[in-house]
């Protein structure tokens, strides 16, 4: 029969050529990790619901998710903290979903990373519309949304074609991302961005660590660092003012539901560290917010064993750096009493 | 449920396990196939499930009335109803907010001052699809189309049939409800058929659609800047490539997937955009509705039985309603005004200016369709009308310093992907895939099928909506 010929045809070249693409992609050194989606977000968030006053959440953006290694957190606690951290965002919104849509008064640690966390309160801005998408998926996700994902988790944990990213990584390998990197030239004089890849490996429990690429390539870890730049040099002026007040009113609203606060600035390092320095001094800043917080916080710059850690891309701790300030981290808390029920040293 | 998701596969196979195993007699079998379809539906918004109860349990018994009631007084009465119903959905759930906004237009501007506070209802999947289709039902009873169902199974699934419940083909009674009396089962050459239109269906939505020309539309009708000509005519036939892509992407999948399951579902597409005239494209686009439209409103209206005026009225009225159907929005009336438009300038230029088609002046006719074509998809796609504007100033150059936001290969991308659907449109117009196939060696056909899975794979979908279900 006709059909049947083409069929088993199609079959066979799909599988074929299927099988060469993952191939070639490993072969250029890509290996699979889980896309970090909004519905892997929307997982974790959903443990909140039913999460304990013995809970920690841990919210900020890139930094608080790459610094604190949640098996290492779960090695020095006995129980895995829910990382809501949210790359590029600022925690503001997310913060607010937890204290305004939950009955959650556990502990919450806000990894600050002044130059997001200060950026803005407008819905439309980038560091704002990021964490709050996440939100409302949450909130509005179906219950097919939540099928695909489980679906897909095995999918995305042994294969590498299926990196499609919703950063959206200029190395990605969907069909979409390779058409974008064919460049006939542009038509205005605006220069293009620098290029973004990947250097993140995600796994479930949501967490993120920094790819050994990243730590050994020092070309690639400067293209992270030109991102950096970039955004640095590009940013708007803080709204400090703004973006405080907004955060005060929910810090009110949690400690008067009983809710542990806690503010931590994770490190940053080389030019990076230099530009928050002038454009977003400690003192202006961090101090400021700990202040009116009037919360446990803790500065790696006030602390031996963290203020000499550097960071490969200047922003971010590679994976076992990351664990030892996740460890020494809880090390602090512990001795200083934030964390509420937690398991003795 | 979306079909271009993982989710849905999943579905589909135990459906289709389901259905061809030995376990389950024809009743049963559509028991499971409209248990699936509520399942289907009710992934996304469960409770939304009872307006689907709602609707077939008034047109069941509407139609169950209508089938035995002599009184025409009566019969008028449970029509009534039926539509009273049906377009009370309608009207809250798609077009509540729509008339609230209005309303406090109209008060605020003979000087009240009333404030509102927008509705915020949530818009039900296919709603528009469904009730148009239980309304059919219940229209042709009332008109002796039709004979009753059979059963309330048959009905149910009737209203329910997964495949084209949230975006079409808008199926008449008689067309689907006579082939559940019957068991059905696809042939082995039709559930390989099934399986290709499907194949085909998700490559036009997935990698045409979603991954070549969404982000070039996107980010044109997204931009606040005005654009350049080039920049505004790239994004507008992005977008009309867009649209095809992925609405005749889902009603090839759902042509498909109930093909897989023995049962025809019409054709909804027929190469729209090698249309010679706008008469002719609506009868390539959107068939279903058209033919629904055409049916239930033109010819109710008075079609072109009480002279010219009446005739253009009922046309104008017609496509301004079929515009306000996409959404609730003024810019998808002026969308429907333009259709209105051009069909009573086509009908003027063939009573006034006749001339004959030849091969020679025929793609040219096509070409200037599809062009005007894609001036109406502007407002049909511009969230506002300031935006709308500015792209038909741009288009026109009505403006020249306009922003050149889209770079080369983007352009290029989109003038090749256009261009090659308009010719494929052009040369398929007389034929059919079928048709076409048949004529084609299997290998030829499994190589094109693997280049579209393959490609499918790789584009790896995000589970990008159909822009339909939205209507």
């Amino acid at each position: 029969m006709k059909l049947k010929k083409s069929l088993v045809l199609a079959i066979s070249i799909t599988l074929i050529a299927t099988v060469a693409w993952e191939l070639y992609w490993r072969s250029q050194g890509f290996h699979p990790t889980l896309n970090d989606e909004k519905a892997l977000w929307a997982m974790t968030r959903a443990k909140v619901e039913t999460a304990t006053k013995n809970d920690v959440i841990i919210l900020g953006s890139s930094r608080a998710y790459f610094d604190i290694q949640v098996d290492q957190w779960q090695k020095s606690t006995g129980k895995a903290p829910l990382q809501l951290a949210s790359t590029g965002s600022s925690p503001l919104p997310i913060f607010n979903d937890i204290v305004n849509n939950t009955n959650f008064n556990g502990t919450v640690i806000v990894g600050v990373t002044p130059g997001l966390l200060f950026s803005t309160t407008y819905p439309k801005a980038f560091p704002w519309e990021r964490p709050q998408s996440k939100v409302d998926f949450y909130q509005d996700r179906t219950y097919a949304q939540r099928l695909n994902f489980l679906l897909s988790v095995p999918l995305q944990n042994n294969l590498v074609l299926m990196s499609a990213d919703e950063e959206e990584w200029d190395d990605d390998i969907d069909l979409k991302s390779l058409l974008k990197r064919v460049n006939l030239g542009k038509r205005d004089t605006i220069p293009p961005p620098p290029p973004f890849y990947n250097f993140g490996d995600v796994s479930i429990p949501r967490n993120i660590s920094m790819m050994p690429r990243t730590v050994t390539d020092t070309v690639f870890a400067k293209s992270i660092i030109d991102v950096w730049h970039f955004f640095g040099k590009g940013a708007p002026p803080p709204e400090k003012d703004a973006t405080t007040a907004f955060f005060m009113k929910d810090v009110e609203k949690f400690k008067a539901k009983g809710g542990n606060l806690i503010l931590i600035r994770p490190p940053s390092s080389g030019g990076v560290r230099m530009g928050e320095k002038m454009g977003l001094p400690r003192e202006r800043f961090w101090d400021s917010l700990v202040n009116v917080a009037n919360v446990k916080s803790y500065h790696f710059e006030d602390y031996d064993q963290f203020k000499d850690l550097t960071c490969p891309e200047e922003s971010h701790l590679s994976l076992a750096d990351a664990n030892f300030y996740t460890e020494e981290l809880v090390k602090i808390l512990k001795e200083d009493n934030a964390l509420t029920n937690q398991k003795p040293n | 449920m979306l079909f271009n998701s993982l989710s849905f596969i999943l579905f589909l196979i135990i459906v289709l396990a389901l259905y061809y195993a030995k376990i389950l007699n024809w009743t049963n079998k559509k028991r499971m196939l409209l248990l699936s379809s509520y399942v289907f539906y009710g992934m996304w918004n469960p409770p939304l499930v009872i307006l689907l109860w709602i609707s077939t349990m008034v047109d069941w018994t509407a139609g169950k009335r209508l089938a035995v009631e002599e009184n025409q007084k009566k019969r008028k009465m449970w029509l009534l109803l039926s539509m009273l119903v049906n377009l009370g959905f309608l009207g809250f759930f798609k077009y509540g907010d729509f008339l609230l906004e209005n309303f406090v237009t109209i008060v605020n501007s003979i000087g009240i001052d009333f404030k509102a506070k927008p509705m915020d209802i949530i818009l039900p999947m296919g709603i528009s699809f469904y009730t148009f289709q239980t309304m059919s039902y219940t229209i042709d009873m009332y008109k002796r189309k039709t004979e009753r169902a059979r059963t309330f199974l048959d009905f149910a699934l009737y209203v329910t049939f997964f495949p084209q419940l949230v975006a079409g083909p808008i199926v008449r009674a008689k067309e689907l409800i006579t082939q559940f009396y019957e068991p059905k089962k696809a042939t082995a050459n039709q559930f390989i058929w099934g399986l290709f239109l499907l194949t085909i269906g998700l490559f036009q939505k997935v990698v045409m659609a979603d991954t070549l020309l969404a982000g070039t539309s996107d980010k044109v009708f997204g931009s606040s800047k005005l654009l350049h000509g080039v920049d505004a005519w790239v994004g507008t036939i992005a977008f009309s490539g867009q649209i095809f892509f992925d609405f005749a992407g889902y009603s090839t999948c759902a042509i498909g997937i109930a093909l897989m399951l023995g049962i025809i579902l019409p054709d909804n597409f027929k190469y729209p955009y090698a249309s010679l005239g706008f008469s002719d494209l609506w009868r390539r686009w959107h068939i279903s509705l058209s033919n629904w439209l055409r049916d239930y409103l033109y010819i109710p209206l008075g079609g072109n039985r009480h002279g010219i005026t009446r005739m253009y009225a009922a046309l104008m009225i017609t496509m301004l309603l079929g515009g306000l159907w996409h959404g609730a929005a003024w810019t998808f009336m002026v969308w429907g005004g333009l259709h209105g438009t051009y069909l009573i300038l086509e009908r003027l230029q063939r009573r006034y200016l006749p001339f004959e088609i030849t091969k020679w002046n025929g793609m040219f006719l096509a070409f200037v369709t599809f062009s005007c074509v894609n001036i109406t998809w502007v407002f049909f796609r511009a969230r506002t009308f300031e935006k709308a504007w500015d792209m038909i100033k741009s288009m026109f150059y009505m403006q020249i310093a306009g922003e050149k936001i889209l770079d080369t290969f983007t352009i290029v991308k989109i003038c090749t992907v256009i261009g090659i659907m308009f010719l494929c449109h052009w040369y398929m117009r007389n034929t059919s895939m079928k048709e076409v196939s048949l004529k084609t060696s299997p290998y030829v056909l499994g190589i094109v099928w693997a280049i579209m899975t393959f490609l499918l794979i790789i584009a790896q979908g995000s589970g990008e909506q159909f822009i339909y279900f939205q209507f």
